[in-house]
């Protein structure tokens, strides 16, 4: 587990990093590692921006099993269950004028092959996952 | 987490050649060269994204940007996505607003 105080400027980069970490010992696909990347990047970008302000510290950790590859988010802003989003919105509006947000937790959804979300001791833990054989 | 937008305006078409990862960190500097190219007035808008290596919603808002930046007589136009920048774009619906196409070699 890595935990830092993190920015939006920064938490992409140590998502990158574990993401790296992850995919290397797992032997992901690039397109495996890239899901991975993209939702645990959003997830964690919500955090610092949505649900912090701006900064705030997020915990950062990951593993290996032998079907798949789960990376958990740790936090402790304002309770949000991101299987709660409803994307719709954002999703039949006209691209090009459409308002922005809404966008990433979606991705994040779409992009792995689970998410998990439960409070653990006043903590938000959200746990991706995805398949190694997918 | 490098990144680079490197554009030019000639005949009425913007190019802006995308290198390296557009994320929450890097949009800021997109948006800055596409105000810098909509002030020249361009009824074209091309990205080249074959050196665009990972893009986030943080990205995705730069288009949108864009549109509202150009006008909606302006087409955007994407060339030579990498298949899971590409996938990133249709997920979210915003090749229903841009052109995409395949790198020509031209």
């Amino acid at each position: 587990m890595t935990t830092a105080k993190s920015t939006v400027d920064d938490i992409g980069a140590r998502v990158a990093e574990v993401v790296r970490s992850l995919a290397a010992r797992a032997a992901l696909t690039r397109a495996q590692a890239y899901r991975l990347r993209l939702a645990a990047d959003e997830i964690a970008t919500n955090i610092v921006l949505h649900g912090y302000g701006g900064e705030g510290e997020v915990g950062l950790c990951g593993g290996v099993a032998e079907d798949h590859v789960w990376l958990r988010t740790e936090d402790s802003a304002p309770p949000f269950d991101p299987r709660d989003h409803d994307p719709s919105p954002v999703l039949t509006a006209d691209p090009a004028t459409r308002a922005p947000g809404g966008l990433g937790v979606h991705l994040a959804l779409a992009a792995v092959d689970e998410l998990r979300y439960e409070q653990v001791a006043g903590l938000n833990h959200t746990t991706l996952v995805v398949y190694r054989d997918a | 987490m490098s990144f680079a937008a490197k554009s030019h305006v000639w005949d009425g078409t913007a190019t802006i050649r995308l290198t390296g990862e557009l994320a929450a960190k890097s949009a800021g500097q997109f948006n800055r060269v596409i105000a810098d190219v909509s002030a020249q007035d361009p009824h074209r808008l091309v990205l080249l994204l074959d050196e665009l290596t990972y893009l986030s919603s943080a990205g995705l808002r730069s288009l949108v940007y864009a549109h509202q930046r150009l006008g909606r007589g302006v087409e955007i136009v994407l060339v030579g996505a990498q298949p899971e920048v590409a996938e990133t774009i249709r997920l979210t619906g915003f090749d229903r607003s841009v052109v995409m196409q395949e790198p020509t070699g031209a």
